[in-house]
């Protein structure tokens, strides 16, 4: 495994939650600085909790995983000077706004990781307004998180991650739940964090989302094993690699007066016969 | 959006302040939470696990189990003598083996809580103070015998024979009732519970209420672990003021969440035809090894009575 430019390293990583409910299986992959990074699976295979072992919040059963050749473990966060340098370098957006929203205000939730990283006041509300202003969420500075639509709330949650300026960014499900102009911003934000060259790596199972970034690709199983790596474009012509992940499936639907079942992709697989 | 990407974005590394951090990180109150949160998740996930097991008990019907739990707890707590009240935990212990359950962990529950709701409280009875009787050891001499309000303090105070007799008599008597409590709970989903339970006509208001409740720990406790790893992920140190910020904070977002939950729950049973009543589906009757066993539950209770 080439690592001279990785910077997160998962090496036969397996997870139980609770040490009895299997969560991962002998997952090893390599993110390389400046990449876009799906990993793609039915719900439920594990992504999340990957997600959560990139960001030392959760530490692998067994196997191990390095941030730019250092290990992340339970103790290596311990030293306040690591933490430090990890938690600047990489964000994550969770999947629930909600629970990621914990300041009284969104000026607050946008300070909040700055001033933790001990960032000076100035510097910390300057980023704050140029994040207001490029996120559109101005008019919402001083209102409380809980008062604000779902669209907003994870623009917020984004930006609480932005005014970190981490190197890496981990986004759950980025556009579930979300309406489809929110989801056109997010998807465009993510487009624009990676041409400035933030590596960016997104749990997901909306293949759309997946086509249209054009990203590496992990697929999961739902048996929390990683079943094959590849680019975008060559995952997604592989039908009988997303049915088998349960990505795809069969269904029936109109066509016209037609009702018929066929393998079925609302976003990439949708042909006929006639 | 490029032309709009603030400036401090497109640098490689962040800038950072001149704090200097020397110590260790100090987590220690979330890592407590998620250790605390998990914990609960294991329990229910081993509740889950023992109750699906193949073991004496979980072949049982949920009714002849509550059955055997109302009847034996009656007897522990009518029995007198300490010989009764050993050849129960004998029998219990017994059951638990042939269940298949984990000794160590329920009877480590089960002491702990004996020992703080039944040794610790009785404690005082043995004390000549509250029971008059032959003193075992002394503890105090006083120089005179007086009285406090009411009670008379005597001379010399010191643990009494009968003092000691109510201390083991309750303390048996609260492990017995757990042991028996826990072996029911343990080999016993919790829906069949609940479904045993209305055979004994408890209200269905009551059931659906602790059904509803007993769910909601579960998605309360996770949502709980998701806003601490939230925390975690954006926090590199912190000072108590702030720490107490944050928790009231959630608690509010908690207690708004909630309320929000129950709001959608009861539009769920509206949608689906709820009015008023509330009507659970009841479970199977009793099949030949309830019955058998039901018998020998019967046979050794009215034994150990008539000792």
């Amino acid at each position: 495994m080439d690592i001279d430019n990785s910077i997160i390293r998962i090496e036969n990583v397996s997870y139980f939650y609770y040490d009895k409910i299997t969560a991962l299986v002998d997952i090893s992959m390599d993110v390389k600085e400046g990449d876009l990074f799906a990993i793609i699976g039915a719900n439920g295979c594990g992504k999340s909790t990957l997600l959560h072992i990139m960001d030392g919040l959760l530490y692998p059963s067994t196997g191990n995983v390095y941030f730019k050749g250092k290990k992340i473990s339970k103790d290596s966060l311990k030293d306040k000077d690591f933490l430090r340098y990890f938690r600047e370098r990489v964000g994550y957006v969770f999947q629930d706004s909600d629970t990621q929203l914990f300041c009284p205000t969104v000026l607050d939730e946008l300070l909040y990781g700055p001033l933790q990283l001990g960032i000076n006041k100035d510097v910390s509300l300057q980023r704050a307004h140029e994040i207001m202003d490029m996120l559109d969420i101005g008019q919402l500075e001083h209102r409380q998180s809980y008062m604000l639509s779902d669209g907003e709330k994870k623009k917020v949650a984004i930006g609480s991650i932005l005014t970190i300026n981490p190197e890496v960014l981990l986004f759950d499900e980025p556009t579930n739940g979300l309406d489809p102009r929110t989801q056109a911003f997010v998807f465009d934000l993510i487009l624009t964090l990676h041409d400035v060259k933030k590596t960016i790596v997104i749990a997901t199972h909306d293949l759309s989302f997946v086509n249209e970034l054009n990203a590496m690709v992990a697929v999961f199983s739902e048996e929390h094993r990683i079943i094959k790596m590849g680019n975008a474009e060559e995952i997604l012509k592989d039908e009988a690699l997303l049915l088998k992940a349960n990505l795809i499936h069969e269904h029936k639907h109109y066509h016209g007066n037609k009702l018929h079942s066929h393998l079925h992709s609302h976003y990439l697989f949708h042909k006929h016969d006639y | 959006m490029k032309n709009s990407i603030p400036d401090f974005l497109l640098q490689k590394h962040s800038s950072v302040g001149n704090i200097h951090f020397s110590s260790n990180a100090r987590h220690a109150y979330l890592d407590k939470g998620l250790a605390y949160i998990s914990h609960v998740l294991k329990t229910g996930h081993e509740q889950i696990e023992f109750a699906n097991k193949d073991g004496f008990f979980q072949r049982l019907s949920p009714q002849t189990k509550l059955l055997f739990l109302l009847f034996f707890i009656i007897i522990v707590s009518v029995k007198r003598d300490i010989i009764s009240e050993l050849i129960i935990a004998v029998f219990i212990l017994g059951l638990i083996v042939i269940s298949r359950l984990n000794i160590v962990g329920l009877y480590k529950r089960v002491l702990i809580l004996g020992f703080i709701f039944g040794f610790l409280v009785a404690l005082p009875s043995s004390l000549n103070i509250f029971n008059h009787g032959m003193i075992m050891f002394s503890i105090v001499n006083l120089s005179s015998p007086y009285k406090i309000w009411r009670i008379p303090i005597p001379e010399n105070i010191g643990v009494t024979r009968d003092g000691i007799l109510i201390i083991v008599m309750l303390t048996l008597r609260v492990i017995n009732s757990l042991a028996i409590s826990f072996l029911v709970l343990y080999t016993t989903a919790f829906e069949d519970i609940i479904k045993a339970l209305k055979m004994f006509k408890v209200p269905d208001a009551i059931l659906i209420t602790i059904t509803l409740s007993y769910k909601y720990i579960f998605i309360f406790v996770k949502t709980v672990e998701d806003m601490y790893l939230a925390k975690k992920s954006r926090m590199i140190a912190y000072q108590n003021a702030e720490i107490r910020d944050w928790i009231v904070n959630r608690f509010a977002f908690l207690f708004r969440k909630t309320q929000k939950k129950y709001e959608d729950v009861f539009k769920a049973m509206s949608s689906r035809g709820f009015l008023s009543d509330i009507k659970l589906y009841s479970t199977q009757g009793l099949n030949k090894i309830d019955w058998f066993s039901g018998i020998i539950f019967l046979f050794i209770g009215v034994i150990v009575v008539w000792i």
